[in-house]
């Protein structure tokens, strides 16, 4: 298997060129529809089947060995600077590809259902493709350089798909943001990459000479090189640099903006790429490169503090949303908070066990968020919904059982993922920000609530469109990942620690023994979420009455403007906007395009050119063709030098 | 990439441009009512020079390195001037970039209709003398190129441009007539300062080691000389007027190729000969650039015209070669060689599709003006994001290899260079979405664009062409990457030796 590793990206990379080359030419619509939705699931279909044989290989190695690697070819190799393209499924990546191609196919089976008829099904199914190649080269990678790329092409694969209905303004618009703000994050992984060059002489993260090894081989020695920073300083300055990429793509403070506008694309889009997937390259990249943050204290409290105050804001303004996306969006955005705190607190076996669950079950609430959106006639404002549990029975079962494993309920995926990150928040003595996260939990699970509530209970209270049930093209994925969201926790029971055993090769960490704090966590977190969530759905089912469409929410009457400040993401978004880079860069931008360079720098060009105009008007004075001036000057000239001659002799 | 040998006896070099010198002549003697024969003439004769300039490309052995294919005539031995051409890992990737843009350039020529006959001819011309620049080693010879270059583009700006086409081709030919008057200063003070009386540069360089003062007092003129033709800061102006006035095949060449001159110049000339005084000086050049980068970046973000946004980005991206010129270090120029290619291929991508495919169908330039033209125009679309996402440097574009090692190789050097540079990341990445989204998306902004005149066969070649090399450099980066090597590392071991005259 390990020979042909490169099948796994490469089956869904022949999807998307024989969606772009073949099957887009073909003028009969429904056939072109058809065959693009087949051949890309069969793809990703095939991608999951090999990954699986690959995962099972991998499994049967013994525990030390677990790493398979395989070079194709020579990227670019300079003297100095060689980098390969080369393949790494190890552990820690085959949990990421299973998850990616896993999820994937789903989604793309989905996709067949939700985009029939769309206008541009094989762009759709082809940018889909490609997404999970990028994907998959993003995990698989064997280098920093080979992540970038498929780092970059997620990024890429994001803004075509979020501009899907690019005719949308809000789309078009979001698909902007989304990138724009991304690049600002890979200007951060750019410098890091240069910086890990510049010192290490390698971006590798395979074998004794990865730059992994040789960080923690530097540590501990103070290197004192004249002009050389000590290794203190250099894995601190590489993990903040790491950092800046992952809040931009894992949608973190202060980068998070781009994400719930990215809610514009497609639904099973955010499903696959803002929530379940994409978006938790940041927490795979700190994984990955743990070494290097282990090192730095200081970093790994930067890093901590981001995840737990994204998690807090993104909770908050969940809570105030409308959109039946957005309240996703933000939740995700919350959820991601999470892992990255935990990834902060050292904990990454968690981090990716949250990142696995939270995987599933939010790519669950998304779909059949979009299954609500598709019944209901792309309505999605969740004031215009209302009982819908009973025209669509099956989308009302899936996202409940969603929003359970999301609340953190016992037994359900979520809990035991959300619940070993409070564990190790409560472990390591963080009390400050073991509350947060306690407090961001009892906030997921009442907007859940909230959520099932406004949308599924009572009585519709738009009537102006006719609500049905999805098909089963749609419904049947929906119900493999609620089993996976019901049985998804099993994976790192406490006690047995199945994934952090198996991690183990790549991230080093112990399974925590189980004790009767944690199981007192546990209850206490259950019993709160419990709580929450019961009353999220006691509160808005009984002011039911008081939801209208443009109205504010019944709580608005008790927070006021905080409540606004929550719908509004704490006016982050706002703050960019109207008060700091944004609006000072456009002036600048403005000053300089229209002012400083044409009359400033061409200014000084006229300028000289007014000069040469100048003085050839007036050598042009003398040039006049009148021999008499031209005698003049000569008797001038002859009068000055026979004055010089003889006042000098 | 040694793929074949050709025949020796043959004068390979020699006739890549003779190979455009022919058309020209045989252009002005055909009767200007044949309009196709003289389009087709023009077409399959830049065809034959791309395909020789490829021929010599894949004949080049860069295991061996070094000069290759040399061809020494005497010109006039009095003064010591040769015609000697010859070529390595810096000139050979600027001929295949000069065939490839003349040929699609000449294919997007295809709808000039007025005074057919002259366009052409000056078209080959102009890029006649451009093969000239990148094949001479002998200053001289390389000088009586350059201008020939230069001059025919005022014409061409001036007789078949648009928007204030007379300042933009007075503008441009008075900046890049006063760069060469300080790249002849520089230029005559080698040949008399070297005490050989002569212009070969593979002899100045290997043999002559000017003094440290001379070198300081020399250098400047000399670099700035060429860096005028190269968008140096601030004598930047000049370059998106005349992108902006140009016709679509001119700015092609000029932002393509005609600014690539300059870069090539000063790695070339000034910083091969005087590789002491490029000690001393790349320091204060690399924070001139800076403005580039980052400045040009700023700018294009702010115009409305689509066409300057292009310009500006060139002026921005060739801040980057000049910057990367700058750093003289292996990583450094090799990202420099391979910026100028990849941003030639992509700028030339980049005009075809705005002054081509769109400006000649629509008649404005204006993004507000303009929009939704991805229903309208879809090739077109893709088109212009492959190009942005190169420009922007995405990876598995061209335009990613050349940025990575640029930042690399200026990092190594002026980290803090590097870190401000590195603001032109996100920039970039907004200015090319910016014009994108106002271009492309959105709903159709006015309905005559639906009944806009569909592409041609000509604009299909020329833009597939120039979009698969992007993706293909950047998927295999090693074609450029190995050759490139060979040909920087003995400038950069010229210029890291050269710290021992300091003593001079």
């Amino acid at each position: 298997m390990a020979n042909v590793l490169w099948l796994i990206p490469l089956l869904p990379l022949l999807g998307f060129l024989l969606n772009v080359l073949v099957v887009w030419r073909d003028s009969d619509a429904a056939r072109r529809e058809r065959n693009a939705g087949y051949i890309a699931c069969g793809a990703v279909g095939l991608a999951f089947v090999l990954a699986f044989i690959a995962f099972i290989e991998l499994a049967m190695l013994p525990h030390e060995e677990q790493h398979m690697h395989v070079v194709l070819w020579e990227w670019i190799n300079t003297g100095s600077f060689s980098v390969p393209i080369g393949l790494l499924f190890d552990p820690l990546s085959s949990v990421m590809v299973l998850l990616v191609t896993g999820v994937g196919t789903l989604i793309h089976v989905y996709s067949i259902g939700y985009m029939h008829n769309d206008e541009r099904v094989v762009r759709y199914f082809a940018y889909l493709n490609l997404f999970i190649v990028m994907m998959l080269m993003l995990v698989m990678a064997d280098n920093l350089l080979l992540l970038f790329l498929g780092w970059e092409g997620v990024g890429l694969c994001s803004f075509l798909l979020i501009g899907h209905w690019f005719e949308r303004k809000t789309a078009s618009d979001a698909a902007v943001k989304a990138f724009v703000v991304n690049r600002i994050g890979d200007a951060g992984m750019l410098l890091a990459m240069m910086t890990i060059f510049a010192h290490f002489g390698t971006l590798s993260f395979v074998g004794e000479e990865s730059f992994l090894e040789r960080a923690r081989e530097i540590a501990g020695q103070y290197v004192t090189i004249p002009g050389q920073p000590t290794w203190i300083l250099l894995t601190t300055g590489i993990s903040l640099l790491l950092l800046v990429g992952v809040t931009g793509k894992s949608a973190q403070l202060p980068l998070f903006v781009w994400l719930p506008d990215a809610m514009a694309g497609p639904t099973p889009v955010s499903a696959l790429i803002h929530a379940a997937t994409m978006v938790t390259a940041g927490v795979y990249l700190m994984a990955r490169t743990h070494s290097i943050f282990t090192l730095s204290p200081t970093a790994q409290s930067v890093v901590t503090f981001v995840g737990v105050a994204t998690a807090l804001i993104g909770g908050t303004a969940a809570i105030a949303q409308w959109d039946i996306k957005r309240v996703l969006a933000y939740s995700t955005v919350s959820q991601l908070g999470y892992m990255v705190a935990a990834a902060g607190m050292g904990a990454y076996a968690v981090a990716i066990f949250h990142l696995l669950t939270h995987g599933i079950f939010k790519a669950l609430l998304f779909l059949a968020s979009g299954s609500v959106i598709h019944g209901a006639h792309d309505v999605q404002d969740m004031r215009r919904m209302g009982g819908l549990r009973k025209a669509m029975p099956t989308t009302f079962r899936v996202y409940a059982i969603g929003a359970i494993a999301l609340a953190g309920i016992f037994p359900l995926a979520g809990f035991w993922s959300k619940d070993e990150i409070l564990a190790t928040a409560w472990g390591k003595g963080q009390i400050g920000i073991f509350a947060i996260l306690f407090i961001t939990s009892m906030l997921t699970a009442f907007y859940m609530g909230r959520q099932i509530a406004l949308v599924f209970f009572g009585e519709q209270r738009d009537s102006s469109y006719h609500a049905h049930e999805s098909g089963p093209m749609m419904t049947w994925p929906l119900w493999i990942l609620a089993v996976g969201a019901v049985i998804g926790g099993a994976m790192n029971l406490p006690v047995l620690h199945t994934l952090t055993h198996w991690l183990e090769p790549v991230l080093e960490e112990e399974g925590k023994a189980f004790d009767l704090t944690t199981l007192i966590l546990a209850l206490v977190a259950t019993g709160a979420a419990v709580g929450s969530a019961y009353g999220g759905l006691r509160y808005y089912m009984h002011n039911a009455h008081r939801i209208k469409p443009n109205r504010q929410d019944p709580l608005y009457r008790y927070f006021g403007d905080i409540w606004n400040m929550f719908e509004e993401a704490w006016y982050v978004d706002q703050t960019y906007e109207r008060y700091t880079v944004v609006p000072w860069y456009r002036s600048l931008a403005g000053f300089l395009g229209e002012i400083f360079d044409p009359q400033g720098i061409d200014g000084m060009v006229h300028g000289v050119a007014r000069l040469v105009q100048g003085a050839a008007a007036g050598v042009r004075l003398v040039q006049n063709g009148y021999v008499r001036t031209y005698a003049l000057v000569f008797l001038t000239g002859v009068i000055a030098i026979i004055g010089y001659l003889v006042i000098a002799w | 990439m040694h793929l074949f040998d050709l025949p020796s006896g043959i004068p390979w070099l020699s006739l890549i441009w003779i190979s455009l010198f022919v058309p020209t002549v045989l252009i002005a003697v055909v009767p200007s009512s044949q309009r196709d024969l003289i389009r087709w003439i023009g077409v399959v004769f830049s065809f034959l020079s791309l395909v020789l300039s490829l021929l010599v490309f894949f004949a080049y052995d860069p295991a061996q390195g070094g000069f290759q294919f040399v061809e020494k005539l005497d010109w006039i031995p009095q003064l010591g001037i040769s015609y000697l051409l010859g070529v390595d890992g810096i000139n050979l990737p600027m001929l295949v970039l000069n065939g490839f843009i003349i040929f699609t350039g000449a294919l997007i020529s295809w709808n000039i209709d007025h005074r057919l006959k002259e366009y052409w001819v000056l078209l080959l011309l102009l890029t006649t003398g451009v093969y000239g620049v990148f094949l001479a080693l002998d200053l001289f010879l390389l000088f009586v190129f350059y201008e020939l270059a230069v001059l025919p583009m005022y014409l061409l700006i001036g007789i078949w441009g648009s928007t204030r086409k007379e300042y933009g081709a007075m503008k441009l030919t008075l900046f890049l007539m006063t760069g060469s008057v300080f790249a002849i200063i520089g230029m005559v003070a080698i040949y008399f300062g070297s005490g050989l009386r002569t212009f070969n540069m593979i002899e100045l360089a290997n043999t002559v080691t000017f003094s440290g003062d001379f070198q300081r007092t020399f250098f400047p003129p000399l670099f700035i000389g060429f860096a005028v033709l190269a968008g140096m800061f601030p004598f930047h102006t000049w370059s998106p007027t005349g992108h902006v006035a140009a016709p679509t095949a001119v700015s092609m060449l000029h932002a393509g190729v005609l600014m690539k001159l300059g870069a090539y110049g000063c790695l070339r000339v000034a910083m091969w000969l005087m590789p002491y005084g490029a000690q001393q000086w790349l320091p204060f050049f690399a924070i001139l650039t800076i403005f580039n980068v980052v400045y040009g970046a700023t700018i294009a973000m702010a115009q409305r015209d689509f066409k300057f946004i292009i310009g500006y980005s060139s002026v921005s991206h060739m801040g980057l070669v000049v910057m990367s010129l700058a750093a003289a270090n292996e990583i450094g120029l090799m990202g420099a060689v391979l910026q100028m290619f990849a941003h030639g291929i992509m700028t030339g991508l980049f005009f075809a599709v705005v002054g081509r495919m769109i400006y000649e169908r629509t008649h404005t330039r204006q993004l507000p003006e303009l929009g939704g033209l991805g229903r309208v125009m879809p090739f077109a679309a893709a088109m212009f994001v492959i190009g942005g996402l190169s420009s922007m440097g995405m990876p598995g574009f061209a335009g990613f290899w050349a940025e990575f090692n640029i930042f690399i190789g200026v990092w190594e050097r002026y980290p803090l260079v590097a870190i401000i540079a590195a603001l032109s990341i996100p920039i970039t990445g907004a200015y090319i979405l910016r014009a994108t989204y106002q271009v492309f998306f959105g709903t159709v902004k006015d309905p005559s664009f639906n009944a806009l005149p569909a592409l041609t066969w000509q604009e299909y070649t020329g833009g597939i062409i120039l979009a698969i090399i992007l993706i293909g450099v950047g998927i295999y980066p090693a074609i450029l990457t190995e050759l490139i090597h060979t040909g920087v590392a003995p400038v950069v071991q010229q210029i890291n030796g050269s710290i021992n005259i300091a003593g001079f």
